[in-house]
C-alpha cells in the first residue's frame, strides 16, 4: 500500500474515532457501562444481599410449635436459635405434612410457620408448614430447620456417647490428613489460568462482537442513511481504503472497549476475593503472543463481517435487525466451548469457526502450547478472517451503497 | 477546445430500469453546464457517473490523457444533493477531512476556505458543529468543502434546492464568481430560470435521455419558442417516469414481505367519486 493510501486510511480512521468519541451516549453504551457493569455487580450486589439478609435476621416472626410432649432440650434448641414461638397441642392428622385446619392461617400470613413434632418411640417425626412464596415464611422455615438440625446433631452425639462409642471416630471414620490445598501440585498461576480460561474466552468473544456492533452500523448503514456516504465516495480514495479506514476505527474502539471491560472484571473479582481468590496466570511470552494473535484474528473476522453486513443494509434499523440476533452465533459456540474437555481433545475442534479461537484462548490461558493445535487454529482463523475481509470488500465495492433511504 | 470530460454512448441500468440511455456529452473547460430535468430524469445518475461513483453499463467516459476515473476524482469537487456533512464535526473539520483526502495541506485548504467563506458569510461559523446548521448553511459548507482543494470541475447536484431566497442567491453569486474565474461547473437543477441565469449551456435530461444540449438562445431557436419553459415543455412532452432507482435495489423477498402486510387501496370508480360529491 502506498504512502498516500496509508495516509487516507489513517485520515478515515481518525475521523471515525473523533466522531465516535464526541457522542457521549455511544461512549456510555460501549465503554462506561460494560466497564462498570462487573464491578457494580460484584461489589454492590453482595452489599445488597447482605443488607437484605440483615433485614431478614431482624424480622420478628410468628411461629407456632404443635406438640403433645415437647422435649425440653428441643425447646432449648429452638429458644437458643432466637425463635419466639407459641406452643399448641397437636391435633389428630394422617400425616404431619397435611396442612389441615392450619392452611388458612399460614396462607394469609397470620402465622409464618407451624412446626409439628411428635415422638415415635426412639425417633421423632416432624413437618413444617410454610408458604414458599413468602419471604417471612421462608425465613421462619429456615430458622426452624437450623434449630432442628442443631438439636439432631446434639442428640446423635448424646446417643453415640450413651452407647459407649467415641463420637468422632464413629461419625468421622475417614479423614483428610494435612492441608487439602498443599496436596494440589498445580501452581497458583496454573490454577489462576484454569479459572480465567473458563470465562475470559466467553467474555472476549461476546464483548468483541457487541462492542463492534454499534460503531460498525454507525459507520456504514448510518452514513448511508444520513447521506454522508455519497460525498465520501466522490473522494479520491478507493473502496478498499474506505473499508480499511473504517475497519481500523471499529477495531480500535472495540479493542479499547474489550480491554477496559476485562480490567473491570478482574478488578471486581480481585476486590470480591480480597485479591487472594485469583492470582496472575503463569503465561510464557509465547503464550501471550499467541493470545494476542488469536484475539486479533478473531477481531479481524468479526469486525469485517459486521461491517460487511451493516454496509449491505439500507438503514440503521435494518442493520440492527440483522446483526443483533447474530450475537447468538457467538454465544452458543462460546457456551459450548466452556464444557469441552481440553485433555485429549480432537484436533478437528480447532478448525471450527469461533469455536477454534475460543478453544485456543482456553488452552493458552492454561499455558498449554500445542504446536499441532496452533497450526490448525491459526491457519483456519487466517482463512476465515481473509474470507470475511474479502466479503466486506465486495460489499464496500457495491454500487448501490450510495443510495440512501433518507 | 479539448473537453475535460467526454461521455460517449453511456447507458446505465439498475436491474430492468434503464436510468440513462445512450448519453453523449462533453464538458469543456471554463463552461457552466446546467443539467435540467424533472425528478427521476437521470440528472443525479449522470453526475454520479461523472464522479466515478457509478460505472457505466455500456459506453465510455473519457478523461484527458486517458486518466482513470479514480484519478479524475482528485480534481473533482462534488456537492451531492444531501450535502453529506458530519454533524459531530465542525464545518472546518468537515472541509479539512475532505481536503486531506485530496492530499491538500491544512494551510492551503484553510486559505482557500477562508477566501470563499467570507464571500458566503460563513467565516464565523466554520468552528461550529454542523448539527445545528440550517439547510442554507449546510449547503454553503458543502460548497466550501468542494472548493477547498481547488477542483478543476465542480459537480453541483441541486445546490439551491430547499434554500431560502437569500441563500439561493448567495450560492448563485458564488457560482457566477467561479465562472468568471474560469471554473468549470456542472450544475444540476430542475429550475429553468436558475439554469438560464447561471449556465452557459443547458442540457435537458428527460426519462434518461438528453433531449437538448445548447445555449439558452440555441434552445429557444431550435424549438421555435419564446421562453425556456415553452422550449422545455416542447422537448419533454411524454410523461415523466417515476423515480424508481432505490425501489429497484430492494430484494425480491423484502418487497414481497412488505406487500403482504400492505392492504390494497379501496377500488373506487370515478362514477362513485362523483356520486359521493
Amino acid at each position: 500500500m502506498s504512502k498516500v493510501a496509508m495516509f487516507r486510511v489513517r485520515a478515515i480512521a481518525k475521523k471515525e474515532v473523533i466522531e465516535f468519541v464526541r457522542d457521549w451516549r455511544t461512549i456510555m453504551a460501549i465503554i462506561v457501562i460494560p466497564l462498570l457493569m462487573f464491578p457494580l455487580l460484584f461489589i454492590l450486589f453482595p452489599i445488597l444481599l447482605e443488607s437484605e439478609a440483615a433485614e431478614l435476621d431482624a424480622l420478628e416472626l410468628s411461629i407456632i410449635v404443635q406438640s403433645n410432649e415437647l422435649d425440653s432440650s428441643l425447646e432449648d434448641a429452638i429458644n437458643g436459635a432466637g425463635i419466639m414461638f407459641e406452643l399448641e397441642n397437636l391435633s389428630n392428622l394422617t400425616t404431619l405434612s397435611e396442612p389441615g385446619e392450619d392452611m388458612d392461617r399460614v396462607r394469609n400470613l397470620s402465622v409464618d410457620a407451624v412446626l409439628r413434632i411428635e415422638r415415635d418411640n426412639t425417633t421423632w417425626n416432624y413437618a413444617i408448614l410454610h408458604l414458599s412464596t413468602s419471604e417471612r415464611s421462608n425465613e421462619a422455615w429456615n430458622r426452624l430447620l437450623d434449630a432442628l438440625n442443631q438439636w439432631e446433631d446434639e442428640e446423635v452425639e448424646r446417643r453415640i456417647s450413651d452407647s459407649g462409642l467415641d463420637v468422632n471416630a464413629t461419625l468421622d471414620p475417614l479423614r483428610w490428613d494435612g492441608d487439602v490445598g498443599q496436596s494440589d501440585v498445580a501452581t497458583s498461576g496454573e490454577q489462576a489460568g484454569m479459572v480465567l480460561s473458563l470465562f475470559i474466552p466467553l467474555v472476549l468473544a461476546i464483548w468483541t462482537y457487541s462492542s463492534a456492533l454499534q460503531p460498525s452500523i454507525d459507520m456504514t448503514a448510518g452514513e448511508r442513511e444520513r447521506g454522508t456516504l455519497e460525498a465520501l465516495l466522490c473522494l479520491p480514495c478507493t473502496r478498499l481504503e474506505l473499508l480499511l479506514g473504517k475497519w481500523a476505527a471499529v477495531a480500535t474502539i472495540t479493542g479499547v472497549g474489550v480491554i477496559l471491560q476485562i480490567f473491570g472484571l478482574l478488578f471486581a473479582i480481585g476486590y470480591l476475593a480480597s485479591s487472594s481468590f485469583i492470582g496472575l496466570p503463569d503465561l510464557s511470552f509465547t503464550a501471550i503472543l499467541l493470545l494476542i494473535t488469536a484475539i486479533l484474528l478473531f477481531a479481524v473476522m468479526i469486525v469485517a463481517i459486521e461491517l460487511a453486513l451493516a454496509m449491505r443494509s439500507h438503514s440503521v434499523k435494518e442493520a440492527g435487525s440483522i446483526l443483533a440476533p447474530m450475537l447468538l452465533l457467538i454465544v452458543f459456540p462460546a457456551l459450548f466451548t466452556q464444557v469441552i474437555n481440553l485433555d485429549g481433545i480432537e484436533s478437528v475442534w480447532f478448525a471450527i469457526p469461533v469455536v477454534n479461537i475460543l478453544l485456543a484462548l482456553r488452552e493458552l490461558l492454561m499455558n498449554r502450547i500445542i504446536p499441532g493445535h496452533i497450526v490448525i487454529w491459526a491457519g483456519t482463523s487466517l482463512l476465515y478472517a481473509a474470507l470475511a475481509a474479502y466479503y466486506a470488500s465486495r460489499q464496500f465495492g457495491r454500487e448501490d451503497i450510495v443510495t440512501s433511504l433518507s | 477546445m479539448t473537453p475535460l470530460l467526454s461521455i460517449s454512448n453511456v447507458s446505465k441500468s439498475f436491474g430492468d430500469l434503464v436510468a440513462l440511455d445512450q448519453i453523449n456529452l462533453e464538458i469543456r473547460s471554463g463552461e457552466v453546464v446546467g443539467l435540467v430535468g424533472s425528478n427521476g430524469a437521470g440528472k443525479t445518475t449522470l453526475l454520479r457517473l461523472m464522479a466515478g461513483v457509478y460505472l457505466p453499463t455500456s459506453g465510455k467516459i473519457s478523461l484527458p490523457d486517458g486518466q482513470s476515473v479514480d484519478k479524475m476524482r482528485q480534481s473533482l469537487g462534488v456537492v451531492p444533493e444531501s450535502t453529506g456533512l458530519y454533524s459531530r464535526l465542525t464545518a472546518w473539520e468537515n472541509i479539512r477531512y475532505h481536503s486531506r483526502m485530496h492530499g491538500i495541506s491544512d494551510k492551503d485548504a484553510w486559505a482557500r476556505t477562508a477566501k470563499f467563506a467570507e464571500h458566503l458569510d460563513m467565516l464565523d461559523s466554520l468552528g461550529r458543529h454542523t448539527k445545528g446548521f440550517s439547510r442554507g448553511m449546510r449547503q454553503k459548507t458543502a460548497l466550501l468543502r468542494a472548493l477547498a482543494h481547488g477542483p478543476s470541475i465542480l459537480l453541483l447536484d441541486e445546490p439551491t434546492a430547499g434554500l431560502d431566497i437569500t441563500s439561493a442567491r448567495t450560492v448563485r453569486h458564488l457560482v457566477e464568481q467561479l465562472k468568471n474565474e474560469g471554473g468549470t461547473i456542472v450544475y444540476s437543477t430542475h429550475q429553468l430560470s436558475e439554469a438560464q441565469q447561471v449556465c452557459d449551456r443547458i442540457v435537458i435530461v428527460h426519462n434518461g435521455e438528453i433531449r437538448a444540449d445548447g445555449s439558452p438562445d440555441a434552445l429557444l431557436e431550435s424549438t421555435d419558442s419564446t421562453t425556456l419553459e415553452e422550449a422545455y415543455v416542447a422537448l419533454t412532452k411524454d410523461t415523466a417516469r417515476p423515480r424508481t432507482e432505490e425501489d429497484g435495489k430492494e430484494g425480491r423477498f423484502t418487497g414481497w414481505w412488505r406487500s403482504f402486510f400492505t392492504p390494497k387501496p379501496p377500488q373506487v370508480t370515478m362514477n362513485e367519486v362523483e356520486t359521493d360529491e
